[in-house]
């Protein structure tokens, strides 16, 4: 393996890397643009030229790769390579490329929706000139749309051309292009042909100054007003890991956080935008009983025990209905409080799509099938027929908070039913037909594992605090059947029911939290 | 040096002179002929000895360059003619396609042969309607006497040559930028490696050859690579067509050795300056070289090396007259402009460093410069083309050379003629 | 970006025959997009949103790839302009020789500005970058044909000479 020498540091690097991802590789700062590791190199930023000894020109770091050399030509007799990232030469280089791509900046970080997070204003700081010493008239655009979710602030852009790279190599729909040339180039697409493809979103994501702005989060908030927590998309059996910023109560966006094994740098604009359908839902905050045709309130600890007895009344003649957009762990524990889940909710599906670049949204647009079917045993597609022809009377029902309107052979079945409880955050159709209903989390409030369709466990994390009443859904469940049976174990948390699952399921032995961590992990 | 009898331009005063028939009834055809019994190597090694070097600019050894392709692949291997022809000061490429479009024609099917190429291209700045035409016609001629397509003369050999027009953009003579162009893209250059002989139009092994370089080629085979390398210096030989224009009483292009004195080109071959006026500067290889002084022009030979030592370079031997009359701020700004239009504007500072010259020029001419404008545009040239220091090569830091070609001439203009520059200041600011 | 504004009608190539022929030279189907944009504007005068449509289809790639090189060129045009295109040369050799008094010229007679196009629509003044004539300077393209090293005099006949 060939020797580098970077600065003072002396690196091992496998032949044919880049000096670039060499030095990102270590921890080595050199200041970068139009590079994106999921991109195709062009090396026109030109930021981040690099001195390589025996060399006369500076070298952009991203397109020099490193290799072993013949022993009569390796430097001071030892090194491959030697680089310098940070002397005179290339500190000057620096200040200059910066200059050129603040000639016509507008210096607006005060209203940037980018500011906290722009290359530009970093690298500025830390690279830059104090002051510009540009006198003309600056070139001057107003912003457009490039999509229904986009706009581009011309004046901002550097023409780095990620996001037009993006467009041609990982969505596939080469919306973007680069309009005339030289001093006059743009960014641009056709009026009639816009940006608006299930992956657009995450050219705001790429583009390494504020210049791409997401409609939808323009202007909203301040990137450090938000709290920054990592998570995973629930809105397919894809899983993508997603970062959620949210100030109080509220989500903001969601940007996609790297996962090579789950979905590169990149998410859909299905699992971006989706955290909006929760803003406008009733939530349920306590837990209620029914009485005729209204609920009453309950305080937790009655409605445990109301709960423990109603099934305890019905016993062998009850059945718990999992479902695919809960953890692992709540329908694991579901399984364990009932004895029997005869199935789970209709999922949602959509087409599957796939781009270029094999970024894949799944048919299946629910985060946990996989989980279910691991976890749960056999389940039958169509349980209410399974219902109908044996003698269950009482149903207990992780609710998945989808609004599904209730056919008639589901109405026959609940009319039939002694008790229904449905656990669940929102009031559904299922909610409001239910005895007695309990209050869970909403989809970014809740903890747990969820298995995504290759069969990756991920680290589902809460991104907002838990509202109103409401309970985490696998504590919900531990009290009920802690209130059945009184020596059945109390789990502190999540870690201990994991545990005990993965002593009944083989291929979840030997799981925690800590080991899933931020990438997840692949059940064997 | 008299003595010295054309070699490529031997016939253009003749009538029918780019005819097949023509061309044939002077020779023309039998280098071929002489190729195709050859092997490639052979053919190359020819080449390799006889020390021609490109044509285009870039002054690299073609023989060599075609050794390049890699011998152990399955990819087919494309040639193309390079005829965008853009540089400002040159049109000898016009001149060799309108006049003897066969000769290089042949020099075509014989580098193809050597590098074992199918199919080949011709890029043709799209301006050159008429040259276009006239190759169309050479081709189709050539076609007819089966010198292409399937089995030629006989030989096991096939060759198709296909002409594609250019659209406008001086880039696309940038050999990269001429790739991206031919497969349909914008003319950006691409970053390197990989080289086009390694990964070139549709990522297969390319070489890009001048029109000049390749109608070499046929004389080279049938005289000999010393007949060739006895001709002008040694390291860089050959007839070699200067173009000359500007201000001289009789412009044009004019084939020489190698190596001639610029003074009688300018004075002799081009007549000398009109009105008996004094020579002021000299760009001696196009736009994208740096201009010389009267003094430094008159005592310079037109040769790869020595021009390198002047600080300057042969390019692609354009040479544009200025004389006294011409006002050097206005010509300097006129260069900087025609950068400005052409650059590509992928890297940073040739993108926004073309703009920022030409806005600061413009402000000059027009009365509104101030001292520190002057330094300034050695900072900006400096931080476009990179430090020039000819002891240690240059320090270009753009993805093609086209930084390099704007800092140049835009810089030797400061550099020499700054008293000019200062002249345009607003009088108070000259003596603060 | 429908150039001209008017809803899109399809465009067909007259010159099928040659449209065939350029599509067959190539070892891909991209690399005919500049000939078939070149063949386009033959018959159409400018570049319309159609053409860029019909390209993308014949070379299969997005319009957008289309448009990108539409705009990199400057011998595309996305507006029409008048019956015959006069190219004044404007780079250094030609501006030495007299490039600069062609466009005060045609300015005066005509009363358009650079990039403008005569009322009547039959002249369009274009200043443009080095034609690769220097040596014939001043040089004017009209159309396709090159004009070269003409007196204002010559100019101005050759002007009204034009039908
Ligand atoms: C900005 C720029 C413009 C160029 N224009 C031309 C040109 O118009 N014609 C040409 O033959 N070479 C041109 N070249 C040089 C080509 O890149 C390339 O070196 C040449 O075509 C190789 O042919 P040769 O080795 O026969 O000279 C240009 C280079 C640069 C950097
Ligand atoms: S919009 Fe952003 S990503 Fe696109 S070219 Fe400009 S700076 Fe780069
Ligand atoms: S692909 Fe699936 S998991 Fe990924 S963001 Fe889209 S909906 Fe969410
Ligand atoms: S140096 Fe200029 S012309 Fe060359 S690739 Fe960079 S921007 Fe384009
Ligand atoms: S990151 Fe290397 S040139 Fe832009």
């Amino acid at each position: 393996m060939p020797l580098l020498k970077i600065d003072d540091k002396e690196i091992q690097v496998e032949s044919g890397t880049t000096i670039l991802e060499t030095a990102i590789a270590s921890g080595i700062e050199i200041p970068y643009y139009c590079y994106h590791p999921a991109l195709e190199v062009v090396g026109s930023c030109r930021m981040c030229l690099v001195q390589v000894e025996g060399m006369s020109k500076l070298q952009v770091s991203c397109n020099t790769f490193i290799g072993e050399v013949h022993p009569d030509r390796k430097v001071n007799g030892k090194y491959d390579m030697v680089v310098y990232t940070q002397n005179e030469l290339v500190v000057k280089e620096r200040k200059n490329i910066l200059e050129f791509l603040l000639l016509n900046h507008p210096l607006d970080c005060p209203v940037c929706d980018q500011a906290g997070e722009c290359y530009l204003q970093d690298y500025s700081f830390k690279f830059g000139n104090a002051h510009s010493r540009f006198e003309e008239e600056k070139r001057v655009r107003p912003n457009e749309y490039l999509g229904s979710q986009i706009v581009i602030n011309h004046n901002r852009c550097i023409l780095c051309s990620r996001c037009v790279r993006f467009t041609q190599e990982i969505s596939g729909t080469s919306e973007l292009f680069v309009e005339a040339r030289g001093y006059n180039s743009k960014i641009a697409a056709l009026e009639d042909k816009p940006l608006d493809n299930l992956l657009a979103g995450n050219v705001a994501d790429i583009c390494p100054v504020g210049a791409l702005l997401s409609t939808d989060y323009i202007h909203k908030n301040r990137i450090w007003n938000l709290e920054q927590k990592p998570s995973i998309c629930q809105d397919c059996s894809v899983g993508c890991n997603v970062d959620v910023f949210s100030q109080q109560d509220q989500i903001f966006r969601l940007t996609a956080r790297e996962n090579q094994d789950v979905n590169g740098y990149f998410m859909c604009d299905i699992g971006r935008y989706g955290f909006h359908r929760f803003e406008k839902i009733e939530r349920i905050s306590h837990p209620m009983v029914r009485n005729g045709k209204s609920f009453n309130v309950l305080d937790w600890d009655e409605a445990i025990k109301k709960t423990a007895d109603l099934i305890e009344k019905s016993k062998e003649k009850t059945a718990g209905i999992v479902s695919p957009f809960h953890t692992n762990e709540s329908n694991y524990l579901l399984g364990l409080l009932m004895k029997e889940t005869l199935g789970y909710l209709p999922p949602i599906t959509g087409e599957e799509i796939t781009f270029p670049t094999k970024f894949r949204i799944s048919a299946d647009r629910s985060p946990n099938l996989r989980g279910v079917n691991d976890i749960c045993g056999d389940l039958v597609k169509d349980f209410t027929s399974i219902i109908k022809t044996r003698d269950i009377r009482g149903l207990y029902i992780l609710d998945d908070g989808v609004d599904r309107k209730l056919d008639d052979s589901w109405k026959d079945i609940l009319a039939k039913m002694d008790f229904v409880i449905v656990q669940s955050y929102a009031m559904t159709e299922l909610a409001k037909s239910a005895h007695i209903v309990l209050p869970g989390l909403a989809p970014f409030e809740r903890e747990g594992t969820i298995t995504n369709d290759k069969g990756r466990i991920q680290w589902l994390r809460p991104s907002l605090a838990t509202k109103g009443d409401s309970k985490p859904d696998w504590e919900i469940l531990m009290l009920v059947r802690n209130a059945l049976h009184k020596e059945s174990e109390y789990f502190a948390d999540l870690g201990e029911v994991i545990k005990k699952m993965g002593d009944q399921f083989p291929n979840y032995s030997g799981i925690s939290l800590f080991k899933i961590g931020t990438q997840g992990m692949a059940l064997t | 040096m008299s003595d010295f009898e054309p070699v490529l331009t031997e016939h253009i005063h003749q009538k029918d002179c780019h005819t097949l028939s023509f061309y044939k009834s002077v020779g023309g055809y039998t280098a071929l002929e002489k190729v195709l019994k050859m092997n490639p190597a052979e053919v190359t090694q020819e080449v390799k000895d006889s020390n021609l070097r490109g044509r285009g600019g870039a002054g690299f050894p073609a023989g060599i360059k075609w050794g390049f392709i890699p011998k152990d692949t399955d990819k087919p291997k494309y040639l193309i003619n390079n005829a965008d022809e853009s540089e400002p000061g040159t049109f000898k490429d016009r001149l060799l396609m309108n006049k003897v479009p066969h000769q290089m024609l042949e020099g075509m099917i014989i580098a193809a042969y050597a590098i074992g190429c199918q199919t080949s291209f011709i890029y043709i700045r799209g301006e050159f309607y008429k040259e276009f035409k006239m190759l169309e016609m050479a081709v189709d001629e050539a076609y007819e006497s089966n010198l292409l397509g399937q089995n030629i003369l006989g030989s096991n050999y096939n060759l198709d040559v296909v002409i594609h027009r250019g659209a406008g953009a001086y880039i696309c003579g940038e050999e990269t930028g001429l790739i991206e162009s031919l497969e349909g893209k914008r003319g950006w250059p691409r970053i390197k490696p990989p080289f086009p002989a390694i990964e070139g139009y549709l990522q297969s092994p390319t070489i890009v050859n001048n029109v000049e370089t390749l109608s070499c080629i046929p004389h080279i085979i049938t005289r000999g690579a010393s007949w060739f390398k006895s001709i002008g210096p040694e390291k860089g030989p050959g007839p070699r067509l200067f173009c000359i224009s500007g201000r001289v009483n009789n412009p044009g292009v004019f084939e020489e050795p190698m190596g001639i004195a610029l003074k009688d080109l300018i004075f002799e071959r081009a007549g000398g300056i009109p009105d008996g006026k004094k020579l002021k500067a000299v760009f001696p290889g196009g736009s994208s070289s740096a201009i010389l002084t009267a003094e430094e022009a008159l005592d310079v030979n037109m040769d790869f090396d020595e021009l390198v030592e002047k600080k300057t370079m042969l390019g692609s031997a354009g040479v544009i007259v200025m004389d006294e009359t011409v006002d050097m701020v206005q010509a300097c700004l006129n260069i900087a402009r025609f950068y400005a239009h052409e650059s590509c504007g992928q890297c940073t500072p040739c993108r926004e460093g073309t703009g920022w010259l030409v806005k600061m020029l413009t402000r000059l001419v027009n009365g509104g410069g101030t001292p520190k404008d002057i330094d300034m545009i050695f900072e900006i040239t400096d931080n476009i083309g990179g430090l020039i220091d000819f002891s240690k090569g240059s320090f270009g830091k753009t993805i093609c050379p086209f930084g390099e070609a704007v800092a140049w001439p835009v810089r030797s203009f400061v550099e020499k003629f700054k008293d000019e520059f200062l002249a345009y200041l607003p009088k108070e600011k000259v003596v603060a | 970006m429908n150039s001209n504004g008017t809803p899109k009608q399809k465009f067909i190539f007259t010159d099928s025959g040659r449209m065939e022929k350029i599509l067959s030279q190539y070892p891909d189907k991209r690399s005919a997009t500049l000939p078939l944009l070149h063949l386009a504007q033959t018959q159409e005068g400018f570049i319309t949103g159609a053409i860029i449509d019909a390209v993308a289809q014949y070379t299969e790639i997005h319009p957008a790839e289309v448009m990108d090189c539409v705009s990199f060129y400057t011998m595309f045009f996305r507006r029409p302009l008048g019956t015959n295109k006069l190219q004044v040369c404007q780079t250094l050799s030609c501006s030495l020789n007299g490039a600069d008094d062609f466009v005060d010229h045609i300015t005066q007679k005509y009363g358009t500005k650079p990039g403008e196009t005569t009322s009547d629509g039959k002249f369009t003044l274009l200043k443009v970058e080095c034609l690769g004539s220097c040596g014939t300077a001043p040089v004017i393209q009209i159309n396709n044909d090159y004009h070269e090293g003409l007196s204002i005099n010559e100019l101005d006949k050759l002007l009204d000479s034009i039908p």
